[in-house]
Order: C-alpha cells, then structure tokens, then sequence
C-alpha cells in the first residue's frame, strides 16, 4: 500500500469535474458514473455523461465518462480529474487525459499500475479492490461501490450522500443495498489510509441550489417529443446507436394506444412505417448509416407519394458497417441527397436532448402539415450523451394536423383530387376510410388523381407542385441557434456535437482576444438562406464536422456560400472535438492569416 | 356525390388471368356488401400491380416487395378498414420473399392475393421463383412454405380458369382477414398468356382438395403430406388447403377499430398529466 505516501495537492476549488471510470465491459463502468452523477445532481450540478464502449455485450474496453459543473456544459472536457481504472489497460488507454495533479483510482487486483503512462504529478490510490470484492464479499462487482466509496472520499464528499445514492439504486432488494454498503465502507476505510478522512478530499468540489432537471439522452428527448406530438406508430430493426429510441418507445407508446414493432429488417421498418402513414397515423422509424441506405428507396417513396413521415438517422462511423458505436457525421450527403429523382425532404440536425425534444415535435407536424418526410439527423454523440436540462415544456406543444380532410369536408366537394394542384403544393388529403374521399396513392408518376401519368405537360407540373411544398415553408423551418460576438469577421459553423464543443471553445477563444461568432444551423437540407449569409458575411468561417470529405462544407457551397470563405476543421477518427483541441485549431488557423 | 377518379380499364393483355383475379374480387366484395371507402387495395410491382386502380376503393402502388409491409402498417393502424394485399409471384416470392415469411408469423388481419403466373410478366418474360423450369429444379411453392411457418392460419390456392371456386375463396380469404382472424394467404394461378402460357398445363395438373371428402383443411400434417405428396406427382393442390382458429396481429396488440390509432384524440392538452408522468421519470 502506498496511500502513506501520497503527495496531497492543496484542496483547490473545483467548479468543473472531468472523471472517467473504465474497465473491461461488464466491470461496471457505468454504475459508478451512473451513481456520482445522481449524487453530484443532488448537489445542483449540471451533468454531461458520454460512454465509450466496444461493440459487444461484455468484455471489451468500456469507459464512461462524467463531466459535472455548475454551468451547462454540452461536450466532455479536455482532461481528466480523476481516473477509476478497473484494469492496466484502462490507465494505458486513458492515462494521458489526466490533469497534471490528477488522481488515479487504480485496481491493483492483478499487478502495479503502469505508471509510465501517467503524468508526473499524477496521484494513484491503489488498492486491489476487486481482490478484496471477491475475498470479503463473494462477488467481483462490488468492486463498483468499493470504488465508489473510494471516489467520493477522494471529490470530499460526504458519506451519507454516498450512502443515499446506493440505497436508492439497490432500492428495494435488501440484500443488494447491504452488501453494497459493506463494500462502500470498504471504500471509505481505504481512504482514511490514503489520508482522505470525510470531507477532506483532494477538491473542494463546487456545489449550488439542487435544481428540477432532468438526465436525458438525445435519443430518449427525441422520443418523448415523438410521442408528445403524437406520434403513435413505430416500426425499427434494431441498430446501434439508435435502437434506444425503439428501447425507450415499446414500453411507452402502448400506454398511449400506439404499436411498437421491431420487424425484420429496415425495408420492413419504413414500409410498415408508411403503411400506417397513409391512415394519417403520426409514425416514424429510426436507423443509422447502414440501415438508412436501406431505406433509400422508401425515402424517395415518401417524397413522390407525398406520405408524411419522420425517420431518425442516428450517425456512426461509416463507410459500411464502420464503427457502430462511434460518432460521425458521415451520412449528411446521403440525408440531403440520396435517393432516385428530385423530391422535397427536409432534414434537421439537432445539437442536444433540448432540441432533439424540440425538433422531433416540429417534424411530427412538418411533415403532416407538408405531407413530406422529415428527417433528424443526430449523430451517435448526441444520440447517446446524456446532459442534464430543465424540464421539457409540454404547455407548449401544438399539433398541427395540415390539409386532412373528413367526411363532412369531402361531401362539400365538387371533386377530390388526391394530388390537387394547389398554390403551395400541397394537396387536400382524405385518408382511407374517409367516406367518399377514394382515390390512388402511388410513387410512380400520376395525375392529379393518382393514375399513372407520363404526360410530358402533367410531369413538369407535378415536379414543380411537390418541389412547391418546401419552398413556400421555408419560414416553419427551424433557425439555427447562434452565439458569440456577432459582429467578429470569424466564425464557426458546426451541427450536432459539434455544437457543445463550438461553444466552449469561442469562450476560450474570447478570453484570448479572439472572439467569434458561432453558428449552429438546426436545419441541413435545404440549406437555409441565414446559413448561406453567416458564411458570405465574415471573412473567415470555421466550418466544423466530424468527416473526413467536407460534407457539410459542400452542402453549403452547394446552396451557394463562398467555399473561398470556409476553412476546413474535420475531425474522423471515432471521437469528437474537445474544447481545447478546436480552440488550439482556430487560433492556429487565425495565426497564420 | 363528389366526384372522385374514374377506375381505370385493366392494362392486361387480352386472356390474362389477372382478370379472373379482379371479377372474383370485385364480386367478393360485392358479396360481402363493404363499402368501398372501408376498402384499400394494395399492390406491388408487374402487371398485378395495377389491379388497384380499376375497382374504385382506396388504392397504394408499394414498392417493389414491399406491399405486405405497407399493408401490414396499415392494418395495425386503421383496423377498420380491410386490407387487401395484392402482387405478382415475383413481387412476392422473389425481391419480397422475407415479408411473406413474417406476414405468416405475425398473422395480421389482411388478405394476400398473389397472382401467380410464373414469369416476370411487364419486363417481358424472365424466370421467376415459381417458374417451372425447364431441365430440372422445382418451382418454390409458398403454400408449403406456409404451412412450415407456426403461425400460420389461412392458405388458399384458387385458379383464374375456376372463377366459381375463386370467387368463393376470395369470400372466405376477405372473411378470414374481416374477422381478425389473420394473414389470409389466397395464391392464383393466373396464367401470362404472353410469355408463360400454362393454361393447358395447370388445367391438368391443378387438383381441387375442395372436392375431395378426405381433405381437413384444419389438419396441418395432413394437409403438408397431402400437398407434398401431389406436388412429387407433378400436381398443385388447390382450393382452401388449410385454415386454423387464430388471432390477427392487431388484436395481439389491442387495437381493434373502436381504439384504432388513427381514431385516438392526440391533443396534448388532454395527455399532459401522462406526459409529465414521464417526463417525472426522467428527473435526476
């Protein structure tokens, strides 16, 4: 044991936690972060929690990552606080991210910590706790409270918070709270032999008013407003990262009267999905990149046959089956894009649990109200990070129902054309059922009645009626959020995760005397005129994406932003930017001008 | 009476058997007295798919295979309407084969006409999965194939040659589906008079178990050897091979027309407390 030995920082004030707990899957990574982060929420601290998983049930480096502070932050940290390594290969993987007065919670159940992979300045406490889990407790997951016990010593914390949080997580299985609490104390009475006694920790860990808040990933808040607005059918196959929004829904949207069905494959998914569509069901399906290219054909369906739909692109590392459980932003060509013909589709691209609740209640009645599909585009960082925001405001929910006609409307009509010319292209919709209202729905080309048409004169109109639909609706599309000093002649311009990281990085870059104007658009396709315009009216914009082809710079060039103007950040290695990595990016970038 | 479009004359070459198809429909559905908005006929891709047009209830053009998916979607969210699935053996058994395969394992309350002519009749005659080839191999026969799935409940096989017979397993095929009993899979030969012509062929080796005392359509075995059996001979069984008790897919799901989906009221105003409820759930 080396804890005698310990060089104690002078317990410094910290207003922003960065720690990582990591293992091989299965160790129960998860559960202590999990744990920390309802204590420190306790405390009034916002949370940002990120896993890093390998793409199996167990085994398999796993991290999980918590960064907790007083202010909202919407990215993990540059660096690390505090290490809890359940193994050697955790601190090899991870050692580097440490601080320089960093700790290290190390299991030396199977040998020394490999220090060589440490800072300097870097503190280990060692102890074999999974040894000790085993030998006194008959069971090697107890590691986990061991741990946690250990850890809550180390941020001074007090114990009968620690006590609390695992009394709650064990609830009701008695047995389970007791052993987890012999292991706790466990904890606790290593750290007094480390010198930690209660409330002496290495940090005086920052806290404030316990607010109302809620931990929400982006595909659970993406979800929630599906259902909100509601939505009531869901078909999906499962696919990693976005099988959570098919995981959250089966339990719920029955309560409600809807059908979640898992089914036998993507094609099944979206066409079961338009299926229930046509009935003028709210339905939507979720993917990602490979099963999204799947879904292809049905996609271009939706915009020939004019059928509302809502479908889910949560992104991973591609090309192919790529890093399943990586972040990328790698389908945007696909999203705007792909498919046979001209159609209208609109894309959103969501930064947060915020405006994945928002923007899925949006696309729930864009595309009724358009009879189009809407398409939100996350990516698998904002997909599965969970962040604490306020509560989501239900008061505020409308449903917008669009052109449905009903029995009574019907009989008051002369005629009913199903694909009626109309101004703003779209066109009166009677359902099947709708007494009176029969008509053909189809993707091939037709007339204004649905019957199959390649009439020269009738093809052109009807292009330009469906091409109508998104041009006259561009003022319901949702804005992009924007931050920072507006009238600086540099910008950065990022969606999805790129958005939290944006943020943090133009304050750093504001205290250097470099301050920026940031641009978040929330919708990608089409590309929205104030997005061409951010891009046209600064000298210099950064345009941020996590893909090795520029694919979101080209889209904006494309619709007519100066490609002279943009400078290239793209990052594609399966990890986000960092803060700190963007802001070194952009001051290099602004040195050499 | 607002004036809606105009059913379109078949676009079938004259003799084809897919206007058999269409008169026992229009006649089941005649039959059976359903209003024709309570009506949606969806079809895939080939000559088959068009039948929707020409009847004057709702009508969908799927996507090539993918007519059993959009029709199962349908079902489970109005199952007030009667949902009549239609395509061509190629739609079915070749580019939509895994849909078929399911739709007999979740038994949704639909029926599935499919308008078997043995060749890919629109792009001008290429083999199909239930071609009889020449120099060997088999022509797939779904009836089996449905009748290996557990949960299958309804298989029929009529012939466009036989419009009596027909008729009135379309009546049964509407009926099995209209009651929430399930998938009912209703296969007609309907010969290509251009490309595949089998008439003659079919005529002869069709064999009607209707007609035969000693056929069970409820006994599953029974039903498998016998199939199998005439099948090693050259012969294809036809009539209602089998049909068993069975709840549709929608039912399993408790949605029936009275709480369907499409019915339900979504106005958040009156779900806010339920909503809060999980948004509760989500408090840290």
């Amino acid at each position: 044991m080396q804890g005698k030995t310990l060089m104690r920082a002078a317990s410094a004030k910290l207003s922003d936690l960065n720690i990582l707990v990591a293992g091989q899957g299965g160790d129960g990574s998860l559960t202590v972060i999990t744990l920390l982060g309802r204590l420190l929420a306790h405390r009034g601290l916002h949370l940002f929690t990120s896993r890093n998983v390998a793409s199996r049930i167990k085994g398999g480096h796993a991290a999980a990552m918590l960064r907790a502070g007083i202010e909202r932050r919407g990215c993990l940290g540059d660096q690390l606080d505090v290490l809890v390594a359940f193994d050697a290969q955790a601190v090899e993987i991870a050692g580097h991210q440490l601080c320089a007065q960093g700790v290290v919670i190390f299991d030396g159940s199977s040998g020394p910590v490999p220090r060589q992979h440490l800072p300097e300045g870097a503190q280990v406490l060692e102890v074999p706790f999974g040894r000790f889990a085993v030998r006194d407790l008959r069971r090697d997951l107890f590691k986990n409270s061991f741990s946690f016990g250990l850890l809550t010593r180390v941020l001074g914390l007090p114990d009968k918070e620690a006590v609390a949080c695992l009394e709650e997580r064990f609830g009701k299985n008695r047995k389970m709270v007791d052993a987890n609490l012999l292991a706790l104390n466990m904890g606790f009475k290593f750290a007094e032999e480390f010198d930690c006694p209660e409330r002496h920790g290495f940090w005086q860990l920052d806290r404030a008013k316990r607010q109302e808040r809620i931990l929400v990933s982006g595909n659970e808040a993406m979800a929630f407003g599906f259902l909100v607005s509601g939505g009531l059918f869901f078909a999906g196959y499962p696919i990693t990262p976005a099988t959570d929004i098919m995981d959250w829904l089966a339990p719920r949207l029955p309560q409600f009267g809807g059908v979640v069905l898992q089914v036998e494959d993507e094609l099944a998914a979206i066409n079961m999905a338009i299926g229930a569509a046509m009935t003028g069901v709210r339905a939507m399906t979720a993917s990602s990149g490979p099963g999204m290219a799947l879904m292809q054909e049905g996609i271009s369906h939706l915009g020939s046959a004019e059928i509302p739909l809502v479908i889910v692109d949560c992104q991973r590392a591609g090309p192919s089956t790529g890093m399943p459980t990586k972040p990328e932003q790698g389908d945007i060509a696909m999203l705007a894009h792909g498919g046979t013909g001209d159609y209208p589709r609109i894309v959103l691209a969501p930064g947060n649990p915020d405006d994945c609740f928002e923007l899925a209640v949006t696309a729930n009645n864009l595309s009724q109200r358009l009879q189009c599909l809407v398409i939100l585009a996350l990516d698998q960082s904002v997909a599965q990070d969970l962040a604490t925001t306020e509560p989501f405001d239900l008061d505020g929910i409308k449903i917008d129902k669009g052109k449905r006609l009903n029995a009574g409307e019907v009989a008051a009509l002369e005629e009913y054309r199903r694909y009626l010319f109309t101004e703003d292209g779209v066109s009166p919709w009677a359902p099947p059922g709708t007494p009176g209202g029969m008509n053909l729905i189809t993707g091939n080309e037709r007339n204004e009645f649905g019957q199959v048409s390649t009439a020269p004169g009738n093809r052109k109109k009807m292009v330009d009626k469906r091409a109508r639909k998104i041009g006259k609706a561009l003022d319901l599309l949702p804005p992009a959020r924007r931050w920072g000093d507006a009238k600086s002649k540099v910008g950065l311009l990022g969606v999805g995760m790129a958005a939290g990281v944006m943020a943090e990085a133009a304050r750093r870059l504001a205290g250097r005397g470099c301050a920026v104007a940031c641009l978040q658009p929330r919708t990608l396709w089409p590309v929205l005129d104030e997005t061409v315009d951010f891009v046209r009216e600064h000298d210099r914009v950064y345009v941020i994406e996590h893909n090795a082809e520029g694919q979101l710079a080209r889209l904006l060039a494309g619709a007519g932003a100066p490609f002279e103007k943009m400078r290239h950040l793209r990052r594609y290695d399966g990890t986000p930017f960092r803060p700190s990595g963007l802001y070194r990016a952009v001051l290099d970038g602004e040195g050499a001008q | 009476v607002t004036k809606i479009y105009i059913p379109s004359e078949p676009i079938w070459c004259a003799g084809c058997g897919h206007f058999g198809v269409e008169a026992a429909l229009r006649q089941a559905l005649v039959n059976l007295d359903v209003d024709a908005h309570k009506v949606a006929i969806l079809a895939g891709i080939g000559c088959s798919g068009t039948i929707q047009n020409n009847i004057g209830t709702y009508g969908y053009h799927a996507l090539h295979g993918r007519v059993l998916s959009a029709a199962t979607g349908m079902a489970i969210a109005n199952p007030d309407l009667l949902v009549i699935a239609a395509g061509g053996d190629g739609d079915g058994y070749a580019i939509g084969m895994g849909h078929l395969v399911h739709s007999f394992k979740r038994n949704p309350g639909l029926v599935y006409i499919v308008m078997n002519n043995g060749t890919y009749g629109l792009t001008k005659g290429q083999n199909s999965p239930a071609t009889d080839p020449e120099g060997g191999g088999q022509p797939l026969d779904a009836a089996l194939l449905g009748l290996a799935v557990p949960g299958t409940t309804f298989i029929a096989r009529g012939f466009s040659g036989w419009p009596d017979h027909l008729e009135k397993l379309m009546v049964l095929a509407l009926t099995h589906a209209r009651e929430k009993r399930g998938f009912a899979f209703l296969e007609v030969m309907s010969p290509c008079v251009t490309y595949n012509d089998t008439y003659p062929a079919w005529s002869a080796a069709l064999c009607n178990l209707d007609d035969d005392d000693d056929h069970n359509p409820s006994d599953r075995m029974g039903v498998v050897s016998r199939c199998t059996g005439l099948r090693a001979e050259g012969r294809i069984p036809a009539g209602l091979l089998y049909s068993a008790p069975g709840r549709a897919l929608e039912t399993t799901l408790k949605v029936s027309a009275a709480n369907a989906p499409v019915h339900l009221d979504i106005e958040p105003a009156r779900l806010i407390a339920e909503y809060r409820q999980l948004l509760e759930q989500m408090m840290v």
